[in-house]
Formats: structure tokens, sequence, C-alpha cells
């Protein structure tokens, strides 16, 4: 009777340890990364160029860039500059030559080899301003003014490397196999990239597409990543759709057309600026997803944006209101198919409204105000700045170096020409289905596919 | 105007005026028919107005008390009543239910008003909802509200319904629109539509104004309309005249609308096209038009017939007294019937029969009293020669027999005597005879001057004869005068006549006119004295024969002048006064047709 106890309990435990191995091995088997498969990716932007340097930026260009080509450094997560297709750098004591040593044996996706001339070329095509030549081993750039953190500007997307010929050739790892302007975009993984070949075999991208149906095309396992705005991120996710968002980084604000031509426009518009709750657009419209912006750049990444209160003040906007004497209609334009711009939109002429002033949406006229969105590139506060007022077709500001004190002097200057009020610090929310396995997201909203695989459908 | 087209003017007028009348009468009886159908026809569509309304109003009560009910709005209820002031998670609730019940408007608000969650303005969530204290408490049915929107402002049909599942109630606000589509919904009869004027103020704005299509079109021409219920806040109607054309004219109705607090959201304008009236009115106008035309032909023909056959006796009768008024006294008119017409012609007969019996009595009185004034004037005549006669015979015989041997003397003065007397009497005779045998005129072409001037010449020598006063003679005689066709030797007589009258009458001298001149188609000629003039009297007997107002005259010279000038077609008259001369006025017509008669 023992003896049969016995040989049971050591069956149980035989059974016991085979489930376990099982078990183990098939856990092991789901989570091991494979390769094939194609990443199905919508977007509701749509791109009719796939050259870095074509305006206008997005965060769709910027990922396609990463996947296609690459640049010679690169900002990582922590702010800090990384070597990509240059091993090593340095500039001159009065910091306007700056000279970048290549790495060895990199080849473009049709086996060329990268050569300094290709890079030299390929940086004038980008900046017209740069006095850029090449060497055996490396470049060197001439700049007209000193600057002391120069190389963090050559991560942005216009500065990747592209060897421009009948077609566009990089050094990333994948490479377009079918392109069709403004509709859809293949890429095909490289078996010689230099970082080892993508789990992907190839990513779809289709173009243009809009939110709502892909959404359906999400729901109906036809996509696999999806864009989701910062407003439906939170209901996204409490529905329990698989999200991933970035820091932060996109700016929506108000941006005048002109200067102000008085001192009593300059008070309305600070009217305006003081009326508008931001805080509470925040709280009800992204719910708490986004930040409140008082500050042109996000303060995770200035650390002073806290300087520049985000509250409505709508006892001063009065006041200034009734000071300014009498004012015009302005007039906000916005992209109409931007629901949350729609929304902060008319929520401005309510709260302007409140305070005096006289405000109309529009959506046929650009108006007096635009309501803009600028992904922010999250390089360094000089670099961004430059970007930044380029983007809004601002004068190009003087920025030597991107030490704390001279970006909140340059922004607080920005801020007081009260030609642009900043509103909101926006996230870049995507949707994810199951099957993607390893993806990544970086704090400015770029994804890092080369670890992406496909677990089975 | 005769009496036949008098008549037939009556006969048309009275026609034309008949049918004017009655179409004039049909005109307005359709007017007013039209304008009752017109009122019934804007009434039905009101009416129907109404009922879209209170249909809509239902549906829409029903979508409110559906969507408190909900599991939705209790979730938001729920999160009211546990103090949740994040409405973030509701944000797009009411924008998502609105879709879901096909409704334009819908918010919910906390207990206090406060806008959690509004579909036709998202970005409004924490505004109060300015209505609000008026109805909260009204749970009732359906109302009219306007909306404040982004964009604007909307009229609409809202309903409020109260989801209270703890001590702090949701309220769920919802409507729909009042726009084209709603005015699109309402079914029309032909020839009427509807606009709808979302008032948002005490003035006129044209695009306030819409109809099933969108904007109205000329909405300045309802301004005045719009306006008047503006300020009456009554209902309001006229005519708008879209374009010159009376086809275009629109009766327009304006109803005011209002809402909860009775004022006035919006005016519901019903347009009647007086398009048909106006098609109808052309038609009868042409019916009428037609009417009268064959009326006037009718009435022409018939006022022929019927005003010959009124007045062919009184044309006959009127023939028969020119006849009489011609000289013809024995015309008649025939009678043709018995009435008044008849009795008529059958009197005018008897009037001429008797008129012919009296003349016959007169020419038979006047003739006797000729004989007598001839017999008394050939017995004057004859008796003034007769006398010295029978007196110097008379003599002779008594000188013979008392004095034979004077005998011889007294013969051969006595015979001298009877010579001359007896020669008067041939003269008188001669002259009676004369006057029984008045030539005919002999015509010959002629210028009246110059038998004038002959005249004139004649006459001269015993003008100025010593043996009386001295009469001047003047000629005055017409450059322009035509010739005519005239017997010369007999126009020499009757002038001759006048002349040696003038002479008579001036025994103290005096001034003798002969004038010619140019009368019409007439020649004329006068003779003038100065002397002691005539009565009227003696001017109206002045050409009876055998009359004289002279001691000397046989009373046949003035009637051989009327004689002459009568044979020659013309006219004699005298104009005279006591103390101021005679004029003689004799007219002669041309008669040159009798030249060219005589020469054929």
């Amino acid at each position: 009777m023992q003896r049969q106890e016995n040989m049971k309990r050591t069956c149980l435990r035989w059974l016991a340890a085979s489930s376990l191995v099982l078990a183990a091995m098939c856990a092991s088997a789901a989570t091991r990364p494979r390769y094939g498969g194609t990443l199905r990716i919508s977007s509701a932007t749509a791109l009719n160029s796939i050259d870095p340097a074509d305006a206008p930026d997005s965060l769709l260009r910027r990922n396609l860039t990463r996947l296609l080509f690459e640049t010679l450094v690169i900002v990582d997560d922590s702010g800090t500059i990384q070597p990509s297709l240059a091993d090593s750098w340095n500039s001159s004591l009065d910091g306007q030559r700056w000279q970048f040593i290549l790495r060895h044996s990199l080849t473009f996706s049709d086996g060329s080899p990268l050569t300094s001339d290709v890079v030299a070329a390929s940086l004038r095509k980008a900046n017209p301003a740069w006095r850029v030549t090449s060497q055996a081993d490396g470049i060197t750039i001439e700049l007209e003014t000193a600057v002391s953190d120069f190389p963090a500007e050559l991560s942005l997307t216009r500065n990747a490397i592209v060897r421009r010929g009948n077609k566009l050739l990089g050094t990333g790892p994948f490479v377009v196999s079918q392109w069709e302007p403004l509709r859809r975009l293949v890429l095909t993984a490289r078996d010689d990239y230099r970082d080892g070949r993508a789990f992907l075999d190839n990513i779809d991208f289709e173009m243009g597409k809009p939110l709502r149906d892909q959404s359906i095309a999400f729901d109906l396992g036809q996509t696999d990543v999806i864009e989701i705005t910062p407003e439906q991120a939170r209901r996204a996710a409490t529905e329990g759709r698989r999200v991933a968002s970035s820091s932060p980084t996109e700016l929506m604000a108000l941006l005048f057309a002109r200067d102000a031509q008085s001192e009593a426009e300059q008070k309305l518009r600070e009217a305006l600026a003081l009326s508008i709750d931001r805080v509470l657009m925040n709280r009800v419209l992204l719910l708490n997803d986004g930040d409140a912006a008082g500050s042109l750049l996000p303060t995770w990444m200035t650390g002073y944006g806290f300087v520049f209160s985000a509250d409505a003040n709508q006892v001063r906007a009065k006041q200034l209101r009734s000071e300014a004497g009498l004012a015009r209609t302005w007039t906000i334009g916005y992209n109409n198919e931007d629901m949350l711009a729609r929304v902060v939109a008319e929520r401005i002429v309510l709260n302007a409204r409140d305070a005096g002033l006289n405000v109309q949406t529009t959506q046929s006229a650009p108006g007096d105000i635009r309501l803009i969105r600028i992904p922010l590139a999250l390089t360094n506060e000089r670099t961004e700045f430059s970007e930044l007022v380029s983007a809004m077709g601002l004068s190009p500001i003087k920025l030597s170096s991107s030490n704390a004190e001279n970006a909140y002097g340059v922004e607080n200057a920005l801020l007081q020409s009260r030609r642009v009020i900043p509103l909101l610090h926006l996230r870049y929310v995507v949707g994810i289905s199951a099957n993607v396995q390893g993806w990544a997201i970086h704090r400015d909203g770029s994804w890092d596919v080369q670890k992406v695989w496909l677990s089975g459908r | 105007m005769t009496f036949r087209r008098k008549l037939m003017g009556v006969f048309v007028l009275t026609v034309v005026l008949s049918v004017a009348t009655v179409a004039g009468v049909v005109s307005l009886v359709v007017r007013r028919s039209f304008d009752k159908a017109d009122d019934d026809r804007t009434a039905a569509l009101v009416a129907q107005f109404r009922r879209e309304f209170d249909r809509r109003g239902k549906e829409v009560n029903h979508s409110i008390e559906t969507i408190a009910a909900s599991d939705a709005a209790t979730r938001i209820a729920l999160a009211i009543n546990q103090n949740i002031t994040d409405y973030g998670a509701y944000l797009n609730d009411a924008k998502a239910t609105a879709d879901s019940h096909r409704l334009d408007f819908l918010e919910f608000a906390d207990d206090q008003g406060t806008i959690i969650s509004s579909a036709q303005w998202p970005a409004k969530f924490g505004y109060k909802e300015s209505f609000f204290p008026a109805v909260a408490g009204s749970n009732t049915s359906a109302f009219l509200k306007q909306e404040d929107l982004p964009d604007g402002v909307a009229l609409g049909v809202f309903a409020l319904r109260a989801n209270t599942v703890g001590d702090k109630p949701l309220y769920v606000i919802g409507g729909k629109q009042l726009d084209k589509d709603f005015l699109a919904s309402i079914e029309l009869p032909t020839g009427m539509r509807t606009m709808l004027y979302q008032n948002l103020g005490n003035t006129f704005s044209a695009k306030n104004l819409i109809d099933p299509s969108g904007s109205a079109q000329s909405p300045e021409q309802l301004a005045g309309l719009i306006k008047q219920v503006q300020q009456q806040a009554k209902e309001s109607v006229t005519v708008i005249h879209w374009s010159s054309s009376s086809d275009d004219d629109e009766v327009v109705r304006a109803i005011p609308l209002t809402g909860i607090d009775q004022k006035l959201l919006g005016i519901l304008l019903v347009g009647n096209s007086r398009r048909a009236y106006v098609e109808l009115g052309r038609h009868i106008r042409s019916a009428a038009f037609l009417a009268l035309g064959a009326g006037i032909v009718l009435a022409v023909i018939f006022s022929s017939w019927a005003a010959a056959r009124v007045t062919r006796p009184v044309e006959q009768l009127a023939d028969a007294a020119r006849e009489v008024a011609d000289g013809n006294w024995s015309a008649q008119a025939p009678v043709t019937s018995s009435d008044e017409l008849g009795e008529l012609a059958a009197s005018f007969n008897q009037m001429t029969h008797e008129l012919l019996d009296q003349k016959e009595r007169l020419v038979q009185t006047e003739r006797v009293a000729a004989w007598r004034e001839l017999a008394r004037r050939l017995a004057h005549e004859l008796k003034n020669p007769l006398f010295p006669l029978q007196l110097t015979v008379e003599n002779l015989l008594r000188a013979r027999q008392q004095s034979p041997e004077q005998f011889e003397e007294i013969f051969k003065e006595s015979s001298a005597t009877l010579l001359a007397e007896i020669s008067n009497l041939k003269t008188i005779i001669g002259r009676f005879s004369e006057f029984s045998k008045m030539p005919q005129p002999q015509w010959q072409k002629l210028d009246l001057n110059e038998i004038v001037r002959n005249v004139g010449r004649l006459f001269q020598a015993q003008l100025h004869a010593p043996e009386q006063s001295a009469i001047e003679c003047k000629l005055e005689l017409a450059g322009d005068l035509f010739p005519i066709a005239a017997d010369p030797d007999l126009l020499h007589r009757a002038l001759s006549n006048l002349v040696l009258n003038a002479m008579d009458a001036m025994p103290q001298g005096g001034t003798l006119i002969l004038r010619t001149s140019r009368q019409g188609g007439n020649a004329r000629i006068e003779v003038s004295d100065t002397g002691k003039g005539l009565t009227p009297e003696e001017c109206e007997r002045l050409f009876t024969p055998y009359y004289t107002s002279k001691a000397h005259g046989t009373g046949l010279g003035l009637a051989i002048v009327q004689s002459v000038i009568n044979d020659h077609g013309g006219r004699i008259s005298v104009r005279s006064e006591p103390g101021h001369g005679t004029t003689f006025v004799i007219e002669l017509p041309g008669n040159m047709e009798k030249v060219s008669a005589a020469t054929h």
C-alpha cells in the first residue's frame, strides 16, 4: 500500500515536472523574437516625397527617415549625442569648424560604399549655408558663427545622409521596395545592415488614411499600428487597446499672422493668452495626458518651463482688455480635419469671450491667428528653437549654445513678443496590435523598429 | 350724328358696359374666392407646420427621455452624485449619443446647469447653460429655443429631461434644428412655400432667412414684413412683388414663433404664389375681351338691324319732311306700323295734307289778292292817264260848243295832251307786258365788275344832272372776283333798276356805292344809298309785285330784279334802317356749268 502510494507520488512528480518543462518550453517559444512578416502601419499623414530634406517635417517623415537613412550622430532619450555614421568628431577652439570622422566599411542599400564626398554633398543640399568639405576619412563643416553643441543639429531628419541619383539611397536598415506617393510605401529589410538584419521582412505604410478608417481597420485586424489622437489616447487605453506614447513632444500653440502693431494690441494678445484655461483643456480634453503649456519647449526638456505660467487669469485678462480700448474681431484658423484643434479653437473662443475679446473660428481663411501643431525635434534647446521659429515662419534667432540661461532668454523674448501663445504639449500615441512584439517608442515619438517582430496572428 | 348711329352707339355701349360689368363682378368673385382659398391653404399649411413641429417635439421628447434613461446618462449622473468634477471622460458622450439618436443638439448638464458634455459645441464644457433656470423645473413638452453655436445661433425644437439616480439630477437637453431640412419636410401644395427667419435682434439680417433650398432668394424684399412682425409680434401678411411681372407676385404671411419666455425667436413665412390667380384673372379678362369683341360685333349687327328697323320710319318721315321743306307739299311718309312711329307718320301725312290744302287755299287767296292788287294798280295806273284823257276830251267837246274859234288851238293842245297820256298808257301797259314776259337767261361767261362798271357809267350823266342834287357814285370792286355765268342784259337791267331806286331814294343827293366782293363760292354785289332808308315792314314787302313806296312807281322794278336774280340761282336781300340808307345785297353763284351746258 505504501509502495503503491510512493509510485503514485513518483508518477505525479514526473507528470508535474514534465508539465513544467513543457510550459517553460512553450513560454520560451512565445517570447523569443523571430524573423519574418510584414508590419502594417497606417498613418493619416501622406508624403509625396521620402527625401529627408523635403518639407514639411512630421513624425512620419522622421520615422521613415530613420528606417531608410541615417544621420552622422543621434541623440538618445537622455539627450546625449551618440555616434551613428560618424565615428568621432572634434571642433576648432572657436567652435566654427567641425570635423567628423566616418565609420569604415559603411555601404548604401545598393552595396555602394558610403564616401565622405556623398556625405558632404548630402549635407550641402540640406544646409546651403554650411561650407562642407570632404576629406579621405570624413568631412569638415565650417559655420558662420560659433556653435558649441553643433553635432546635435546633425541628428535632425533633414541632415540624414542621402545619395541622390536616379533614386534615393540610404544606409538605414530598410530599403524601399514599393513607393506610391501620398498612398503607400513598402520597405524591405536589408540583410547586410551594419547592425544586423531587422526581424521584420517588410514594413507596409498606408498613408493618408483617416483616423476613423484606421481604427476600423485595426479592429478588423487589417493593420498592426495606427495613430491615435492625443484626446483619444486615454479612452483607447481604458477600452483595452495597447497603446504606446511618447513624452509630450508636440507643441500646440496660437500663432499670430503678424507682429503686434501697437501697445494696445500687445495688451489684447496678452489678455487672450491669460484668458485661455489650458489646465482645464488638458484635464478635460486630454484627460491630463498632455501638458498645459506656458512655454514653447516642454519642461521635461528644458527644466525651466514652469517659470512660464499656464494658468488662466480672467481678472487680469479683463483688465488688459479694458485698458486696450477698442478691439477688432480676431479669427482663428485651424485644420478642420483635426478634431482636437477644432475643440481647442472653440474653447479659446469661449474663454476669450469671457474676457471681453471677440474671437471667431474660421475654416475658409487663414485667419488672424493660426492654431498650429509643431512636432518638436528634441535634440537640444538651441536646435529646437531654431527649428521652431523656422516652422512658425518667424525670424531666425541667435543662440550660440544650449545652456538653460540662454534658452530661457530666447524663449522669454519669443513669448513677450506676443506673436505666439503656447497652449498644450501633446504626446505622440500609437495603437499596437497584440501580435506586434518588441515595439518601443522614444521620447521624441520615433520608433525603434529594429527590434520589432511579429508573433503568430 | 344720325339717329341711327346714336341708337347703335347706345346699343354697343350697353353691351360693352354689360360685359365689363359681368367681367368685373366675376373677377371680384374670383378674387374673393382666391383670397379665401389662400387663407384656407395658409391656415392648413400653418396647421401642418404646427403638426410637424409637434411631431418633431414628440420625437425629441422621446429621444431625450430615452437618453436620460440610458446607461450613459446614468453613468454621468452617478459621477455627479459622487462629486466627480473631472468630466473629461464624458466629453464626447453627448456627441456620440446625439449622433446615435439623430439629434442636432444634446447637452448633459449637472444640477447647477454646468455643461458636462455638449454635442453642438464640445468646447463648452464647464460653462453654464444660459437658459437653465427658466426651464429646469418645467419638465414637460418640447419648446422652441435659440442655441448658441461656434459659428452663430441656431433655432431648434428642444426638450429637457432629468436623470435622478441620486440627489443631484443630471439634465439632458437636446433637440433638432429648425433648418432647411425641416422646411423641406413640410409637404406643400403647389404654389406654396415656407421660409424661416431666425430672429436674433430687432433688425433685419438677410442671412437669417432660409428656405428649403438654403439661403432664401432676394431676402431684402421680405425685410419690411419681418420688421413689422418684429415690432408688433403678431401675424402679418403682405403681397411681395418679386418682379415687374404680376405673375411673380406672392402673398406672404408671417407668423411669429416664440419661445418659453414668449420672446420672439423666429418668424415662419408662408408664401402663396398668385400666379394661378393672375393667370385666371388673365383668362377672365381674355374671355371678357373676347365676349366684348363678339358682343360689339353682334351689337353692331343687331343694333344696325334694330336701329334700321326703328329709324327707317323716322328717316322716311325725315325725308318726307325734307321734301316738304323743299316745296313738295304732297310728300307722304309711308305708314309701316301701328306703333307710335306709325301714328307719327300718319299724323305727318295728315299734316302735309292739311298744309297742302291750306297752301292751295293760301295760293288761291294770294292769287285773288294779287289780282285785286293788280286790278287796284291797273285801275290806279290807268286812272291817272284816263282822267286827263277824259278832261281833255271833255275840254275839246266844251271848246267846240262854247269857243269854236279857239277850238283849233285847243284841239292842238288837247291832241298833244291826249297823245302824251296815251303814250303814258302804253308805257304802263308795256311794263306790265314786260313783267309778264321775263325772258330766260342767256348764259355766258362774264366779268361782274365789268357789268357794274357799265351800269355806273350808264347813269353817270343822270347822277350829275343839273336839275337835281348831285349824287356821288363810288365803285368798290373786288380784285379777286372770279368770272361767273350769267345773262349780261338781264343782270344789267336788274342793276339798273336798283340804281334807279337808289337815285329815287336820294332826292337831296347823296352817295351811291356799287360794291362787288367774293363770298365763298358766290359773287356778291351790293348797291348802297344814303337815302332815308326803309322801315322793317317796307323791307318785308319790298319785293312783292306791284308794291311800291314811291308815289309814281309801278311796284314792278324790284319784282323784276328779284325775278332776274332768282333765274340766276342767286339771292337778293335788303338791309336798311330808317335814316341810314338802304343796301341791296345780291349773291350769285358761279354757274359755270350753265355755260358749258349752253355750249353743248
